[in-house]
């Protein structure tokens, strides 16, 4: 019982090239802030880490690293969605920031976001704390 | 039970196959979805990461890299359910192969989770023949779900999830590669089959285990072994990916296991053993590996065990109470050495130590259910006090009545008890 069909056709404007993860078509849909705190470099997923964006966040977390930075907070706080392949750049940056002796904490998982580390035994991989505060203090 | 669902919208999007596009793909289709009034929740996270890894499998794999192709979404939406379909132009996929190299290296690792997410958040998943279309639903559970919302159909989730090489492993074959395939799978299976070992006669030691493979798969495996000084290993691990290269890795694994094991090393010992003996091979093949070893000693009141990312590890007692086995690490291929150790507590004569593969369970998944583990779980429970083969007997039984929900995959247990 089919009451008509809608059709619309998702156009793409342009890549998004610069590396500020910003969505093509919406601005701040997603971006990754990144500010520093004593030792720590944080940074802010504001939106989604999906198969989209996540060379951006990769990139700027190698930028970093390749800048000395050693202590590493991924804050979740204000992220709606990830994906596997989210998960995935999540599992890389760990392993090249641990291959260097760093340290890399996820912070503010809500609970769904928490659901997906769980559902991949990735909550075994990673070192998750409560909230940004939990993860500077540690 | 969900109500009758009666069509009401269909909507159609197309977009170019570029990830950029993925995100506003996903956030127009919830918006069309409103309709449904589906939990808020689950349409907002369970089918936007459904829909962002379905979309992502056919852009990456449908899409060959090039913009110009397109990707469909034909979305139905009725009061209480929503279907999407997602459908590419490619040419199908063979989940024997190894990934695709017209891919990025970049976009594909460290990948495989995909179709798992999708099975774990969705409540039906199901690809065409051709392997260019998958079908997600997602339907109103009547209030049942749990606050983690996992799909109806999901399952306590295993690395058959976390490992199809390329994320899209479940897909069937295409059909020109298919008698091949059927031909690499059989080589694959015969060599699992031949790989298991029988199960040693240990004075004070009952064990009983069982592999029934699937048709398309090659990765389950388990041994148990005699160890020095009267203590017993038992092992089960789930190889991702499937045919001749997860059978490969098997092979592998059983051999490494067994010098390692019989070296007389701690649970973890042997997990690094093994660890540095396939980790290069897991790494060149993308492929990830459940493991689970664990000993018991005699007149030790506990197991101690090591569990690299395996979801169904158990003792269960008299009582029927089951107690898992949480992993200690991710699985082999994601996680890294040094591995952890952990005890559980033991006691002889009483506890059954019950260990399986995700293909059991998923067969016992019920539709508006979590998890088939449960199915399992309570079956063991009831036939506690039998001899450990015919709860073996009795678990696969149930399991070979089953329609499952999930496309096939091999089924696994082991059931060992002491004193």
């Amino acid at each position: 019982m089919l009451h008509g069909v809608a059709r619309f056709r998702i156009l793409l404007r342009s890549r998004p090239t610069n590396c500020t993860g910003r969505h093509p078509f919406r601005k701040n849909l997603m971006s990754f802030a990144q500010r520093i705190d004593g030792r720590t470099v944080v940074f802010e997923v504001d939106g989604q880490l999906i198969v989209g964006n996540r060379h951006e966040l990769k990139r700027m977390v190698q930028a970093a690293l390749e800048d000395g930075a050693r202590r590493f907070v991924i804050d979740f706080a204000r992220t709606g969605y990830v994906d596997s392949s989210g998960l995935g750049v999540l599992v890389s940056l760990s392993k090249e920031i641990r291959a260097v002796g760093g340290d890399l904490r996820l912070a503010s998982l809500n609970q769904d976001l928490q659901t997906l580390f769980d559902l991949t035994r990735l909550d075994t991989f990673f070192r998750i704390s409560d909230d940004l505060e939990e993860a500077l203090r540690e | 039970m969900a109500p009758a669902v009666r069509v009401t919208e269909r909507v159609v999007l197309d977009l170019p196959a570029d990830i950029a596009a993925i995100e506003e793909a996903v956030e127009r289709a919830v918006e069309y979805c409103a309709p449904a009034r589906l939990d808020r929740d689950r349409l907002r996270f369970n089918f936007r990461v459904g829909l962002t890894e379905a979309l992502s499998n056919a852009i990456l794999f449908g899409g060959g890299g090039d913009r110009d192709r397109s990707v469909r979404v034909e979305l139905r939406v009725g009061l209480g359910e929503v279907r999407a379909r997602v459908s590419d132009r490619g040419g199908g996929f063979d989940p024997g192969a190894v990934p695709d190299p017209r891919l990025p290296e970049n976009l594909s690792k460290p990948s495989g989770r995909g179709v798992f997410l999708m099975r774990a958040l969705m409540d039906e998943v199901r690809f065409n023949e051709a392997g260019n279309e998958v079908t997600l639903v997602l339907r109103d559970t009547g209030g049942e779900q749990t606050p983690a919302r996992p799909g109806a159909g999901a399952d306590t989730p295993g690395p058959a999830g976390l490992v199809a090489p390329a994320g899209r492993g479940n897909r069937p074959p295409k059909h020109a590669a298919a008698d091949a395939m059927a031909r690499e799978m059989r080589l694959a299976h015969d060599l699992q089959m031949k790989l298991l070992p029988p199960i040693p006669r240990v004075r004070g030691v009952e064990a009983a285990a069982r592999v029934v493979p699937a048709e398309s798969v090659g990765g389950d495996f388990y041994q148990v072994l005699q160890l020095s000084r009267g203590r017993t290993g038992v092992m089960i691990g789930d190889v991702s990916g499937h045919g001749f290269p997860a059978a490969l890795i098997m092979a592998l694994v059983m051999s490494a296991a067994a010098i390692s094991a019989q070296q007389g090393g701690a649970p973890a010992t042997v997990l690094e053993h093994l660890d540095r003996a396939i980790g290069d091979e897991l790494a060149s093949t993308e492929m990830y590996l459940s493991l689970f070893y664990g000993v018991i000693s005699p007149g030790v009141p506990e197991v101690a065990y090591a569990n690299a990312g395996h979801p169904h590890a158990f003792v269960v007692e008299p009582g029927g109470t089951a107690r898992r086995l949480l992993a200690t690490d991710p699985p082999m291929g994601i996680g890294e050495a040094p591995f952890r150790e952990s005890s559980a507590e033991w006691t002889p004569g009483e506890d059954l130590l019950f260990l399986f593969t995700d293909g059991l369970s998923d067969t016992l998944a019920r539709r508006g259910r979590k998890s088939g583990e449960d199915r399992v779980l309570s079956t063991v429970a009831e036939h506690h006090h039998r001899p450990a083969v015919e709860i073996l007997e009795r678990l696969f039984e149930i399991s070979a009545g089953a329609v499952p929900s999930i496309p096939a995959d091999d089924r696994t247990a082991v059931v060992v008890r002491t004193g």
